[in-house]
């Protein structure tokens, strides 16, 4: 019989995994597979997609297990490992696909963003919780991947402008310019969806 | 509104500028409606999304959401001990029983030639009027050669010089 792991300490588990404990990486995986596997899926709007590559960071975390050092917690080191598999995928799959229009709107010289009238008043006042959660999550769907992705990488994972760059194999400006449009197009979505509600 | 000023608004908001120019656009937010309404703008969508990601969880059990982790972990580890070995080492599990097989077949028909019953290698050659039968017999390494001349005329014109010669008598020709 197996013993019983969950009680111990996160850093515990990965010093024995580290060791080759597979059990001890089997809790971690159980403690953190949901986190793993949301990041992707906010990443890739794609359930397949969003378990076989959640699945696939663990195993290369599995593999890179002696390269954690500790500077980060476990589960920050985990989500740079998903991001980097579902950036990746992305860039394969923005290669095999035509641009889309909206990222002709942002490339082209007057982007469309710059006219779009202020929003007002603000389209979250008065949501309870899991309502705006709902809301974000409806409108993230209608972003291209890009936009998506910046949106995800700066405010769900609080990455300075010019680690997202280094991610996303980017210039800090473009970083800057679709992270702006981005929230102008939620701000937009967002008060759509709150006019939808109150028809 | 220029674009470069919209950025530097929001850069302002996410923390992103040196101290010094963060003083100035603060200032210039304060004096600009334009600019604060964009600021109020790109501020509540920042506000309203930290910490608002909503839950996804994978649809499968832990113990199956697992299971596919490990298999893919033990397929990879069996991978790269596959790439990690030389040609020649992947080669010898199979040359070695082969190796082996033959070395034992070898070995049994070297014994079955050594143990088993002497043969006796008989070789005939028929000149024209004569006969001879020759034995080889690889037990006591001798050959022995009978000669017997049918022509007729041998029984009265040749010689019997040897008895050894005889054509009814086995001639010892050579010791092998």
């Amino acid at each position: 019989m197996e013993p019983d792991k969950s009680a111990l300490a996160e850093a515990d588990l990965v010093r024995m995994a580290q060791r080759g404990d597979m059990v001890s990486f089997e809790e971690l995986v159980g403690r953190y597979r949901d986190k793993i596997y949301a990041r992707a899926y906010s990443m890739m709007r794609h359930e397949e997609e969003a378990l076989d590559l959640s699945q696939d960071a663990w195993v290369k975390g599995w593999q890179r297990l002696a390269q954690f050092q500790g500077d980060s917690s476990f589960i920050t080191w985990m989500t740079r490992i998903v991001i980097n598999l579902c950036l990746d995928q992305l860039r394969k799959q923005k290669r095999q696909r035509a641009e889309s229009i909206e990222a002709m709107e942002e490339n082209d010289g007057g982007g469309i963003e710059r006219r779009m009238p202020v929003v007002q008043p603000n389209p979250t006042l008065g949501l309870e919780r899991a309502e705006l959660r709902e809301r974000i999550d409806r409108a993230l769907v209608q972003l291209s991947h890009e936009h998506r992705t910046v949106l995800v990488l700066h405010e769900f994972e609080e990455l300075e402008y010019k680690e997202i760059a280094k991610r996303m194999k980017c210039s800090i400006g473009t970083v800057m310019s679709r992270l702006f449009y981005a929230r102008r197009r939620m701000a937009s979505l967002l008060a759509g969806l709150k006019r939808e509600s109150s028809e | 509104m220029k674009h470069d000023l919209q950025l530097k608004v929001q850069a302002w908001l996410d923390g992103e500028l040196p101290d010094r120019e963060a003083r100035q656009i603060a200032e210039w937010i304060a004096r600009d409606a334009e600019a604060s309404a964009l600021a109020a703008e790109l501020g509540c969508i920042k506000k309203a999304m930290f910490r608002n990601e909503a839950a996804a969880a994978p649809g499968e059990s832990r113990e199956f959401y697992w299971s596919k982790i490990e298999r893919q972990i033990q397929r990879e580890a069996g991978l790269r001990r596959g790439a990690g070995t030389p040609w020649y080492a992947r080669w010898r599990r199979y040359l070695a029983p082969a190796a082996g097989v033959a070395a034992l077949a070898c070995v049994l028909v070297m014994a079955v030639r050594q143990n088993g019953p002497p043969t006796f290698d008989e070789i005939s050659s028929t000149i024209d009027g004569m006969e001879a039968v020759t034995f080889h017999d690889q037990t006591s390494q001798m050959t022995v050669v009978w000669l017997q001349d049918n022509t007729p005329a041998s029984a009265a014109n040749i010689p019997v010089q040897d008895p050894v010669l005889s054509p009814d008598r086995p001639v010892p020709v050579s010791d092998m």
